[in-house]
């Protein structure tokens, strides 16, 4: 288990820059996610810690000792692709064990099959990785970065290729395992639900830079920019740009020139801002509607299965002061201040 | 229902119309030909006296002894021998050795780098075949004008004769040299489709390079290697032209192939032997045919046409 310190970590392809100078400390035995859309530097950053890509610049530091020139095969790190990569010549066992070929291990299949059944893949070792569905793939690979007791676990987008349903399980069954051996992780993921129930603490990457580190609520409800705030949260933020018109209905700082306030926060009332109801989308346990204001479309979530609004329905939608979430002309979220209806 | 069937019945001359037209003509016919011609006392024109298998006594003859009851005569046993190195040391050290080290070598270097060693080794195959015997000549020239005895009168050593004291190595050399290029090529694209994701998987699980290759490549390429060695025995059953070229009629190269042309159409030194020709190649058939479909078993070829193996997941 590792400290894992970047500082001012940079990657560049050719002319592009795919990581741009990201400082970062990650505390032995924590979780944590890297959150970003695709192409936001996250995997690259991944590959660096891995030593799979060398820096263009920065460092990597394991317990304060530079890695950046150490090769990958010595680092001790343990990574689960997105494709899990298991090696298709091999059978579960021989994919687990694969790792202690390269370490003086007294009883590699013993320590293998003990992995196995941490991992819950006991029954499948003579097993081809064709003949494993999703699930069990990604259980092997698992057991596969872990045998072999890793400095740091790096995870990429794990589980993006299975379904719904399994998702939900393995979610659970990593953070078991992880917990269980006390291995410092890194999972690297482009699903906000993934890396905010998983992680002890949330990196949010854009455009190779790191917008926002904290804990998942810290990102929810305290976005530090305007790209946070789009990224997290699902139905999305309303984001309000200010214009003249809105800035005769809403009570803002002059300085302010983005008000944003989260679909859930905002609910129908006996009075406050007149909006006219233009799609009902049920959701299940809620309903999601839109509607047209003076502030523009708004998104608003209302806790029933049963929507009450139809299409061209007028009613009044209000929200809290202390919800809104403001930001200056640089996308910088401003403390303290918040927006009220006028 | 008539038209639907009248329809599959012009989708399948048209679809495979060309296709079938070639096989029956241009493979089915000539070796129902030879296999007619192998029987006869054809010789120096096309007509035929008689049905005999009097070609076939050219190549055996009876003996009490010999297990089977009759025994190889010298001359075909010796091209059959000839033809046994000759493809044994072409294939192992060249199309598939020497193809496997081109194509992981060239993996290794840079995208650049490795397509221009790669069309290097293209050149010979690019070049006429007449161009690169003449290279060879010029190569093994038994004077001191030969490259290859410059070369070695540079490090001291008296020129050699290359045609008369290593005429096998110099075919499977002339030979190997055009082979391996195709081996490379289809073991590079092979190597090129293994996903990335299983060399990172590697590294990070602490194999270095070789044990990349061992573990990761080597498994990988299995099927490909396995329709090299299949393809390229074939090819190099039935191949004379660099040793024509190279060679010319020469006893010390006289392969099966090399006999069958030599006896049939190679002007000047006994051709016209039509009947005996295509007992020869009658028996390069047979032969042919037979390995394909041992190494066809072995290497469980079945599963390579079924679905793409190359893919991982």
């Amino acid at each position: 288990m590792a400290n894992v310190e970047l500082r001012n970590l940079t990657k560049v392809w050719d002319q592009v820059t795919a990581v741009d100078g990201i400082n970062l400390e990650i505390r032995d035995g924590e979780f944590l996610a890297v959150l970003g859309p695709s192409g936001c530097g996250k995997s690259t950053t991944l590959f660096m810690l891995a030593g799979v890509y060398l820096p263009s610049g920065g460092d990597i530091l394991f317990d304060g000792a530079r890695v950046n020139d150490v090769e990958a095969r010595s680092r001790n790190v343990g990574i689960v692709f997105q494709s899990y990569a298991l090696y298709p010549n091999m059978n579960v066992l021989q994919n687990i064990m694969f790792p202690l070929r390269f370490q003086e291990t007294r009883d590699a299949a013993a320590q293998a099959r003990e992995m196995a059944e941490l991992v819950q893949v006991g029954e499948l070792l003579e097993r081809r990785p064709s003949q494993l569905s999703g699930g069990q793939q990604q259980r092997v690979a698992l057991a596969r970065a872990l045998v072999k007791q890793p400095n740091l676990l790096l995870l990429d987008e794990p589980l993006s290729n299975l379904d719904a349903t399994l998702r939900l399980t393995m979610r659970a069954e990593i953070r078991r395992i992880t917990r269980e051996l006390a291995v410092t992780t890194i999972l690297v993921t482009h699903d906000q639900l993934e890396a905010t129930t998983m992680a002890d603490r949330v990196v949010c990457m854009n455009v190779g830079r790191i917008e926002q580190t904290g804990t998942a609520e810290d990102l929810y409800l305290r976005p530090d920019t305007l790209f946070v705030a789009g990224f997290i949260g699902s139905p999305p933020i309303n984001l309000i740009r200010l214009q003249a018109s809105q800035r005769a209905v809403l009570d803002v700082p002059d300085t302010a020139e983005t008000v944003g306030i989260r679909p859930e926060l905002l609910h129908s009332a006996e009075t406050g801002l007149p909006v006219t109801v233009t799609t009902v989308e049920p959701m299940g346990r809620e309903t999601l509607v839109t509607a047209d204001s003076d502030l523009g479309p708004l998104r608003f979530l209302e806790a029933t299965s049963r929507p009450k609004w139809s299409a061209g329905d007028k009613l009044h939608v209000s929200f809290r002061s202390q919800d809104t979430i403001v930001f200056d002309g640089a996308g910088q979220r401003m403390s303290d201040l918040h927006a009220a209806i006028g | 229902m008539r038209s639907s069937t009248f329809r599959t019945g012009t989708n399948m001359l048209v679809f495979l119309g060309p296709a079938s037209f070639f096989l029956v003509c241009l493979l089915l016919a000539p070796i129902f030909v030879d296999l007619v011609v192998a029987f006869t006392d054809m010789a120096q024109t096309i007509r035929i006296n008689e049905f005999t298998t009097k070609q076939f006594s050219k190549l055996v003859r009876a003996s009490e002894d010999a297990w089977l009851g009759f025994e190889l005569r010298s001359s075909f046993y010796r091209a059959l021998s000839l033809s046994a190195v000759y493809i044994f040391f072409t294939l192992a050290i060249f199309n598939l050795t020497f193809g496997l080290i081109l194509a992981l070598t060239t993996t290794a270097l840079p995208d650049w780098l490795g397509g221009v060693y790669r069309a290097i080794w293209l050149l010979p195959r690019m070049s006429p075949s007449v161009v690169y015997a003449l290279m060879w000549i010029w190569v093994v020239d038994p004077t001191e004008r030969g490259l290859l005895n410059q070369v070695i009168g540079v490090l001291g050593f008296s020129p050699i004769n290359m045609k008369l004291d290593a005429p096998i190595v110099l075919i499977v050399t002339a030979n190997g040299f055009i082979g391996a290029s195709i081996g490379m090529l289809i073991l590079t694209s092979s190597i090129r489709s293994i996903p990335e994701h299983l060399f990172f998987a590697a590294r990070a699980d602490g194999a270095g390079s070789l044990s990349i290759v061992r573990h990761i490549v080597l498994p990988a390429l299995r099927w490909p290697l396995s329709y090299i060695t299949v393809f390229q025995f074939l090819a190099l059953l039935v191949s004379f032209e660099y040793i024509f070229l190279i060679m010319g009629p020469a006893r010390s190269t006289m392969t099966m192939a090399m006999l069958a042309y030599t006896k049939t159409l190679a002007p000047d030194i006994g051709a016209g032997q039509y009947a005996y020709g295509a007992a020869i190649t009658l028996i390069l058939i047979v032969i042919g045919v037979f390995v394909a479909l041992v190494l066809y078993r072995l290497a469980n070829m079945t599963r390579l046409l079924m679905s793409p193996r190359i893919e991982v997941q």
